[in-house]
C-alpha cells in the first residue's frame, strides 16, 4: 500500500466540514482563554454558530451529491457518511443548547466543556468517514478522548468519578481489543481498506479478529455482553454529557459496524447473523428487564438505550439495503426521543436537583408541558403510534421478516410490551400520583428549544415519515452493490429516492 | 362533505384535541364547548356517512387513499363497507355523548378531552382504515389514552380488589401486584389494560408482519391482499401457514373483544374507568376486537376462518355464561355492567362464528346495539357514582325518588340491555339466534340462558339502586335535570328505540357489507388438509376447481384467485 499525498484542492473540499470545524474549535478556545469575562452561554452559542455553519455545509453537500474518498481510500464522504455527520452534529446542538444551564454546576473549565464537546463530534465525524480500519482506530479513540474527561466533569461528585473511571477502563480494555482485532485482521488478509476485503476467505485468524473488533464496537453502542459500563457511566455523568453519550457514539460506532458488516464481511453474512442475532435478543431482553427494577431516570434510560440497540441491531442481523434504511431511520427517531427525554431530565433536575423517578411524581400539575412532552418521548421510545419510535420499530421488523428472523421478531415484539411497563411506570409518576411540592417548574429559554425540537422531530417523523424514509434510502444507495448472498426483493420504491 | 366524509369523523376529534392544547384549563366552558363542537362535526359527518352509504352499491364507499410511505407498501387508505358504518356511527354518538356525560368534570378538564377525543378518534381510525398497518397503528394508539383516562380520572374500587393500602404490596396474588403495577386499583387496571392489550397487540402485529412477509406483495393494502395474497398451503411448524396467522390475527384481536379467557382486563377497567370512558371503552372499543377480525381474519383468510371459526364459538359459550354469573353475583355497579358486557360480546362472536348472512348481520348490529345499550347504562351508572360516591350496590337503595329521570332512563337502558322488542337490540338478538341455530344449537341455547341471566342480573341491580328501602345517607343526590345532563341519554334512548322500530336502513346497510363477505367465506373451495401430511409437499392434494353448493348471493363475486392456485406449486 502506497500513500500519495498529492492532494488537490478540490479534494479537501471533502474535508471541508472538519477543516471549518476544526478551526472553529480554536476560535471557541481562543476566547475562552483571552476573554475569561465572557459568560458561559457566549461560548455555547458561538459553538453552536459553528455547528450550524458545519450542518449546512453537510446539508449542501447532501444536495448536491458530494462524495469522493479521501488518502487512499481511508476517507470516505458518501451520503450516509453526510446522514450520520448530520445526526451527529444536529445531536451536538442540541445537547450543548441543554447543558447551557447545567455548566453551572461545574466548579471549573466551563469554557472548555464546549470545546471538548465539539471535539468529540469531530472525532465522531471522522468516525462515519472511516473507511479503512487504522481510521476507525484513530478516529474513535480521537472520539472518546473528549468523553473520557466529559463524563467526570463533576469533579466533586463521586457517581461522576466512579462513572468516568468505569468507562476510560474499559474504554481503553475496548481500544486493546480493537487494535489486536485489526492486527490479525490485517495479518490474515493484508488488508486494511473494507471494500478491499470483500473476497477474503473466513479463516478462523480472520473470524477471531472481526470478533474482537465486533466486541470493541460493541462497547461503544452497548450491547449486552459489553454493557457493562452503560448504567454506571450514564449515572454518574453530568447529564448532558449522558445524553450525547447516548446518541452520538452510538450512531458513529452503528455507521462503522454497517461498513463492516455489509462492505468488508458481506460474503460472511450467514456466520454473522447468528452472532447478531445473539446479541440483538440478549441486548432487548436483558435491559427491559432490569430496567424495570431501575428507581433514577438515568439508569432507566440506560438500559432502555441497551434495548433500542438491541432494536437496531435486528435492522443489521437483516444485513440488507432496507435493513440499513431501517437502522438509519431508527437512528433518526432515537436522537429525537432520547434527546427529548434527557432535557427534560435536566430541566427538572435543576428545578428540584434529583433525578429519582420517585421525584417525578406530579410533574403534570409542576408543568403540564414537561411532563407532555416527557410522555411522547417516553412513548416514542416503548413504540406507540402515531410517534416516529413506531414507524422506526415496524421499519426494522418488516427489513428483518423479509429477511425470516422470526425468533427475533418474536422477541422484538415481545419487548416492546416489557418496555412499555417500565415507561409507564414514569408516565404514571407523571400523571397519576399527586406531587408532594406542587410549585411549578420554570424551563430556560434554550432547554425550551431544544424540547420543541425533539417534539418536532418525534411528531413529524411518526406523522409524515415519507421525507424521512426517502433520504435514508437515498443515503444507503451504494450498499445495493454490497449486500451478501441472501438478497431479497428490494421494494420497486426503495431504489427511487432522493 | 361528500366523498370527504370519512375525513372530517377521523380529524374533527383530532383538530379538536390540538386546538384543546393551546387552551387554558381557566376556561372550562371554553375547553367543554371546543370539544363538543369537535364531537359534533364528527358526529354530523358520521350521520351524513350513515344515510348516504349506499347499500344497493355496497362495497367500500367515501375511498381515501393518500401514499404515506412507498418503501414500506403502507397508504392511509380508508373507507367504509356496511359493517364499519354503524360502527363508526356509534363511536361518534357515543363520543358525543360521552362529552356531554363528562361535563361536569373539575380537574384537568382540558387534558381530559382531549384524551377522551383522541381515544374517540383512534377508534374510528380503525373502523375506517383499509390498510392493515393504519388498523394497528390506530388499534395502538387506542391503548395509551386509555391509560390515562383511567390512571388520571378514574376511580378506585375500595371493597372488590382490597388494593387500597397504600403500599399496594398487602395482596400478591397476581403477576400485577408483584410488578407493582399500583398501589390501587385503578393504576392496577390501567397498567394491567395497557400491558395486556399491548402484549394481544402484538401478536396481531407479529401476524399482519407474516401476511405482509408470505403474501409477498409489499403492500399493507387489505384490497389487494385479499384479492392477491395466496397463503395457503404454506407447511410450517407442523401445521399451515395461514393458520398460523389466523390464530395470532384472531387471539390478537380477540383480547380486546374481550373472549373468554382473555376478559380479565376489561372488567377491572369498566370500574375504574370514568364513566365517558367506561362507555366509550364498551361500547366501541371493544368492538374493535370484532371488527378487526372481520376486516383481517375473515377478509384475507376466508377459508382458514371457515375451518378455525368453530374456536370461537366454543369459546363464546364461557364468555357468556361466565359474564353472565360473575355479573349477578357482582356488587358493583360498573363490575355488573362490565361483565355484561364481556357476556354479551360473546353474542357477536356466536353470530360471527355462524358464518351465515343473518347472525354475521346480526353480529354486526348487535356491535352497534350494544354501544348504545351499554353506552346508557355506563352513563347512568356514572351518573349514580357522581352523585353518591359508592358503587355499591347494596349500601343503595330507593334512588328513584330522588332521580326519576334517571331511573326511568334505566329501566329503558335495562330493556335495550336485553333485548326487548323495540329495541335494536332485539333486532340483532334474534338475527344471531335465528342464524346460528342450523350449525350451533347447543350455544344457541346457551344464549338463551345469557339472556336470562341477564334480565336476572340487571333487575337485580336496578331493584339494589332505584328501589327498596333508601340509605339516608344518600338524601342529597339529585337527578339529571339540566338539558346538558338529559342530552346524551336521550340520543342514546333515541338512537337505540328509533332503529329498533325502523332498521330497515340499519340492516340494509349491513347486510350489504356482510353479504360479499359470507359469498367469500362460504364459496370458496375446501382447504387442502396439508398438514396431515405433516408438512410433505408431495402429500398435498388440492382439488382443483371443485365446484362449491350454490349459495344465497344477491350479488355474486368472482372466485378470489388464490382459490385454485396451489396446485402450480
Amino acid at each position: 500500500m502506497t500513500f500519495s499525498l498529492n492532494l488537490a484542492f478540490s479534494d479537501l473540499l471533502l474535508l471541508l466540514p472538519e477543516i471549518f470545524l476544526t478551526c472553529w474549535l480554536c476560535v471557541v478556545l481562543i476566547v475562552d482563554f483571552s476573554f475569561p469575562r465572557v459568560p458561559q452561554d457566549r461560548l455555547a452559542y458561538l459553538s453552536v454558530a459553528g455547528l450550524v455553519v458545519t450542518l449546512g455545509c453537510l446539508a449542501w453537500f447532501d444536495m448536491n451529491h458530494v462524495s469522493g474518498t479521501l488518502f487512499g481510500n481511508m476517507f470516505v464522504l458518501d451520503r450516509m457518511a453526510i446522514f450520520f455527520k448530520i445526526v451527529i452534529l444536529g445531536a451536538t446542538i442540541l445537547v450543548i443548547l441543554a447543558s447551557i444551564e447545567y455548566v453551572n454546576r461545574f466548579t471549573l473549565f466551563r469554557g472548555e466543556y464546549y470545546c471538548l464537546v465539539v471535539m468529540s463530534a469531530l472525532g465522531m465525524m471522522f468516525m462515519v468517514s472511516a473507511n479503512d480500519l487504522l481510521s476507525v482506530f484513530v478516529s474513535l479513540e480521537f472520539a472518546t478522548l473528549g468523553f473520557y474527561v466529559l463524563v467526570s466533569y463533576l469533579r466533586d461528585d463521586l457517581a461522576s468519578n466512579e462513572g468516568g473511571l468505569k468507562f476510560f477502563i474499559l474504554g481503553v480494555l475496548a481500544a486493546g481489543l480493537l487494535a489486536y482485532g485489526i492486527s490479525l485482521v490485517y495479518g490474515e488478509t493484508g488488508k486494511l481498506v473494507f471494500s478491499d476485503m470483500a473476497s477474503a476467505q473466513p479463516t478462523p485468524g480472520l473470524i477471531i479478529g472481526f470478533l474482537l473488533i465486533f466486541a470493541a464496537l460493541g462497547f461503544k453502542v452497548g450491547a449486552v455482553p459489553f454493557h457493562s459500563w452503560i448504567p454506571d457511566t450514564y449515572h454518574g455523568a453530568p447529564t448532558p454529557v449522558t445524553t450525547f453519550l447516548s446518541i452520538a457514539p452510538k450512531a458513529a460506532a452503528f455507521a462503522i459496524l454497517l461498513r463492516i458488516f455489509l462492505v468488508a464481511l458481506g460474503t460472511f453474512k450467514p456466520l454473522w447473523v447468528v452472532l447478531l442475532v445473539a446479541v440483538s435478543i440478549l441486548s432487548m431482553t436483558y435491559a427491559n428487564i432490569v430496567a424495570i427494577a431501575q428507581r433514577n431516570i438515568k439508569r432507566l434510560l440506560a438500559y432502555s438505550g441497551i434495548a433500542q440497540v438491541g432494536n437496531v441491531l435486528i435492522g443489521l442481523a437483516a444485513g440488507t439495503k432496507m435493513g440499513n434504511d431501517a437502522i438509519l431511520f431508527y437512528l433518526l427517531a432515537y436522537l429525537f426521543a432520547n434527546i427529548g427525554a434527557f432535557a427534560v431530565v435536566i430541566a427538572v433536575s435543576q428545578a428540584i436537583g434529583t433525578d429519582e423517578i420517585e421525584d417525578y411524581r406530579g410533574l403534570s400539575r409542576r408543568s403540564p408541558f414537561l411532563a407532555f412532552a416527557m410522555l411522547l418521548f417516553l412513548l416514542s421510545l416503548a413504540g406507540v403510534p402515531p410517534l416516529a419510535g413506531f414507524i422506526g420499530k415496524l421499519y426494522i421488523f418488516v427489513a428483518a421478516i423479509k429477511e425470516g428472523l422470526y425468533t427475533l421478531i418474536v422477541v422484538g415484539l415481545v419487548n416492546i410490551v416489557i418496555s412499555m411497563y417500565y415507561y409507564l411506570i414514569v408516565v404514571k409518576q407523571m400523571y397519576i400520583n399527586e406531587p408532594i411540592d406542587p410549585s411549578p417548574i420554570a424551563i430556560s429559554g434554550p432547554m425550551k428549544t431544544v424540547i420543541y425540537v425533539g417534539l418536532a422531530g418525534t411528531l413529524v417523523i411518526g406523522i409524515y415519515p415519507q421525507p424521512f424514509t426517502d433520504w435514508v434510502v437515498s443515503a444507503t444507495l451504494m450498499f445495493a452493490n454490497f449486500v451478501g448472498p441472501s438478497v431479497t426483493i428490494i421494494p420497486p420504491g426503495a431504489s427511487l429516492g432522493g | 362533505m361528500g366523498e370527504y366524509a370519512l375525513l372530517y369523523i377521523l380529524f374533527a376529534p383530532f383538530a379538536g384535541a390540538l386546538a384543546l392544547i393551546f387552551i387554558s384549563n381557566r376556561q372550562p366552558l371554553l375547553v367543554r364547548s371546543i370539544a363538543a363542537s369537535a364531537a359534533f362535526v364528527s358526529l354530523l359527518a358520521s350521520l351524513y356517512l350513515f344515510y348516504a352509504y349506499d347499500p344497493v352499491k355496497g362495497g367500500f364507499q367515501f375511498v381515501q387513499k393518500y401514499e404515506w410511505s412507498k418503501q414500506l407498501g403502507i397508504s392511509l387508505h380508508l373507507g367504509v363497507d356496511g359493517i364499519g358504518t354503524p360502527l363508526v356511527l356509534a363511536s361518534s354518538i357515543l363520543l358525543f355523548a360521552g362529552i356531554f356525560v363528562s361535563w361536569h368534570i373539575k380537574d384537568r378538564a382540558k387534558e381530559f378531552y382531549i384524551w377522551l377525543l383522541i381515544l374517540a378518534a383512534a377508534t374510528i381510525g380503525v373502523f375506517m382504515s383499509l390498510d392493515l398497518f393504519f388498523l394497528y397503528f390506530f388499534y395502538e394508539m387506542s391503548v395509551i389514552p386509555m391509560y390515562l383516562l383511567l390512571g388520571m380520572w378514574g376511580s378506585h374500587t375500595k371493597k372488590y380488589l382490597e388494593m387500597t393500602d397504600s403500599e399496594g404490596l398487602k395482596l400478591r396474588d397476581s403477576v400485577g401486584f408483584i410488578l407493582n403495577f399500583g398501589s390501587n386499583s385503578k393504576e392496577y387496571a390501567a397498567m394491567k389494560l395497557v400491558l395486556f392489550l399491548s402484549a394481544f397487540a402484538v401478536a396481531a402485529l407479529m401476524g399482519i408482519l407474516l401476511i405482509y412477509k408470505f403474501s409477498g406483495l409489499n403492500t399493507f393494502d387489505i384490497l389487494v391482499l385479499r384479492e392477491q395474497a395466496n397463503l395457503m398451503n404454506i407447511p410450517v411448524l407442523g401445521t399451515t401457514l395461514d393458520k398460523i396467522i389466523w390464530v395470532l390475527v384472531f387471539f390478537g384481536f380477540a383480547s380486546i373483544a374481550p373472549l373468554w379467557p382473555l376478559h380479565s382486563w376489561s372488567p377491572v377497567g369498566h370500574a375504574a374507568a370514568p364513566a365517558a370512558t367506561s362507555m366509550l371503552h364498551a361500547g366501541v372499543l371493544m368492538k374493535l376486537g370484532h371488527f378487526s377480525i372481520i376486516r383481517v381474519a375473515f377478509e384475507i383468510l376466508p377459508e382458514t376462518t371457515r375451518e378455525l371459526m368453530p374456536i370461537a364459538a366454543v369459546l363464546c359459550m364461557f364468555s357468556i355464561v361466565y359474564g353472565g354469573f360473575v355479573a349477578f353475583y357482582a356488587k358493583d355497579t360498573k363490575y355488573v355492567i362490565g361483565y355484561s358486557s364481556s357476556s354479551h360480546m360473546g353474542y357477536v362472536f356466536l353470530g360471527m362464528a355462524a358464518l351465515n348472512y343473518i347472525s354475521l348481520s346480526g353480529a354486526v348490529i348487535y356491535m352497534f346495539a350494544h354501544a348504545m345499550a351499554t353506552g346508557m347504562l355506563f352513563a347512568m351508572a356514572g351518573w349514580v357514582y357522581d352523585q353518591t360516591h359508592t358503587r355499591d350496590i347494596p349500601s343503595l337503595g330507593g334512588l328513584s325518588n330522588k332521580m326519576p329521570f334517571i331511573s326511568v332512563c334505566f329501566v329503558i337502558g335495562c330493556m335495550a340491555s336485553i333485548g326487548m322488542p323495540g329495541t335494536v337490540n332485539f333486532i340483532a338478538e334474534i338475527m344471531i339466534i335465528v342464524g346460528s341455530w342450523d350449525k350451533y344449537p347447543l350455544q344457541v341455547i346457551v344464549a338463551m340462558l345469557g339472556i336470562v341471566l341477564t334480565l336476572a342480573y340487571l333487575f337485580k341491580m336496578m331493584r339494589g339502586l332505584f328501589y327498596g328501602p333508601m340509605n339516608q345517607k344518600y338524601s342529597h343526590a339529585h337527578d339529571a335535570i339540566s338539558a346538558v345532563d338529559r342530552l346524551p341519554l336521550l340520543i342514546m334512548i333515541s338512537i337505540s328505540i328509533g332503529f329498533g322500530i325502523f332498521p330497515m336502513h340499519l340492516y340494509d346497510v349491513v347486510r350489504s357489507g356482510v353479504d360479499p363477505l359470507v359469498a367469500r367465506i362460504t364459496r370458496v373451495v375446501p382447504v387442502a388438509q396439508a398438514h396431515e401430511g405433516s408438512g410433505v409437499r408431495s402429500e398435498v392434494i388440492i382439488p382443483g376447481t371443485t365446484s362449491t353448493v350454490p349459495v344465497v348471493a344477491s350479488k355474486l363475486l368472482p372466485l378470489p384467485s388464490q382459490v385454485s392456485r396451489g396446485e402450480g406449486e
